[in-house]
């Protein structure tokens, strides 16, 4: 009897000895990690990165198979709310921007899209950096169509919008090019008697990549201009809206704004 | 003697039960991991999209912000690294020169050590 408690004794003091060398003395070592594992923070940086350089280089099969390693069942909202996050805490503009965009292109092009070409294997070169770079055709950029640079958008339609889905007072913004389609990543810039404030096209990816929308407060009364337009819309407060039983509520104001055939 | 052979025996098996419960069962899980802590392929890739997005921007300063998530080493450090990599991998040429145009630009950034003779 005593000697069986003696070997439960041993086998147990064993198995403390193993675990707290398993995990304190010499724990499994994560030093391969995915980006899927990264603390919350470098996430958005490391997503904030995929979306600047998708911006930069334009290849959406390549930025869909870096955002896909976080396996989000639908990326575009969750690239959406980061842009608006990250525009929200005082971070670069180009970057919420190019997020923005991200979740845009994400969100229009189905997987089957076919996207830049797939990365050839090169001969193997020299690892050191040198001077002379050999000139090598650019991959053609797979960005979505937008605005031809340098035309001003003009306002389209003002239209009051009483929709009592809404349940809140807005500023609609709708942006497309030339040829109708919509643009994301446009600037708005939206004034009152005692601020102003922006935002961008396609942030709401759900709701179209050339919408965007701000809450109006009661009272207020702003002027709303595209920063790629020369035409303030002036005088824009929320409107007077009833209900069929008689009710009345605030109603939404939608803009729309074309860039001109050149 | 015979006893402590036994006890002996017990308290290597309770090691070995508590390795790999705790190895292989329940090893210490990370979940909240820096980009220091990405395998070799995800390292290049960063620096790849840092490389690709101060080909568009030409700020060389965030580059080297984002590059020093990755580690304490020197940001040139880390590209010729990820450089090495792309080669040995079969990156495409346009990958390699996007590559080499960040590390040149690292590399004259950094501030040169002067000896002085005596």
């Amino acid at each position: 009897m005593k000697g069986g408690l003696l070997l439960l004794a041993a086998l147990g003091l064993g198995i403390a000895a193993g675990l707290y060398y398993a995990w304190g003395v010499n724990p499994v070592s994560y030093t391969d990690t995915s980006p899927a594992s990264l603390r919350d923070d470098f996430r958005a940086d490391y997503l904030t990165l995929v979306a600047s350089a998708y911006d930069a280089g334009g290849d959406l099969q390549r930025a869909r198979a870096r955002v896909a390693l976080f396996a989000y069942a639908d990326p575009g909202p969750v690239l959406a709310a980061l842009a608006q996050q990250r525009l929200a805490q005082g971070w670069p503009e180009a970057e919420a921007r190019a997020l923005a965009r991200l979740a845009a292109d994400l969100q229009a092009a189905s997987p089957s899209t076919p996207g830049a070409q797939a990365s050839t294997p090169t001969p193997a070169g020299s690892a050191t950096p040198t001077r002379t770079v050999t000139p090598v055709p650019s991959p053609a950029p797979t960005r979505t169509p937008t605005s031809t640079p340098g035309a001003p958008f003009r306002l389209l339609e003002r239209e009051p919008v009483c929709d009592e889905t809404i349940g809140r007072p807005l500023l609609q913004v709708e942006v497309v090019d030339a040829a109708g389609q919509p643009v994301p990543g446009s600037e708005v810039r939206v004034v009152w008697d005692t601020g102003q404030d922006h935002f961008f096209t396609g942030l709401k990816p759900d709701l179209g990549v050339g919408y965007a929308d701000f809450e109006m407060s009661p009272g207020l009364t702003y002027t709303v201009q595209l920063v790629d337009s020369d035409q303030p819309v002036t005088g824009l407060t929320p409107g007077e809206c009833t209900t069929a039983d008689g009710t009345r509520y605030a109603g939404s104001w939608l803009l729309r704004f074309q860039q001109p055939e050149r | 003697m015979k006893t402590i052979v036994r006890l002996l025996a017990a308290l290597l098996v309770g090691v070995g039960l508590g390795l790999v419960y705790g190895w292989l069962v329940q090893p210490v899980h990370y979940v909240d991991t820096a980009p220091g802590n990405l395998r070799a392929d995800y390292r290049a890739d960063y620096v790849l999209m840092v490389a690709q997005a101060y080909a568009s921007s030409q700020d060389l300063q965030t580059a080297q912000v984002r590059l020093a998530s990755l580690g304490p080493q020197p940001a040139a450090e880390l590209v010729t690294q990820a450089l090495t990599y792309a080669v040995d991998h079969g990156f495409s040429r346009y990958d390699l020169d996007t590559l080499n145009l960040l590390a040149i630009a690292l590399r004259e950034a950094a501030p040169t050590a002067e000896i002085q003779s005596p």
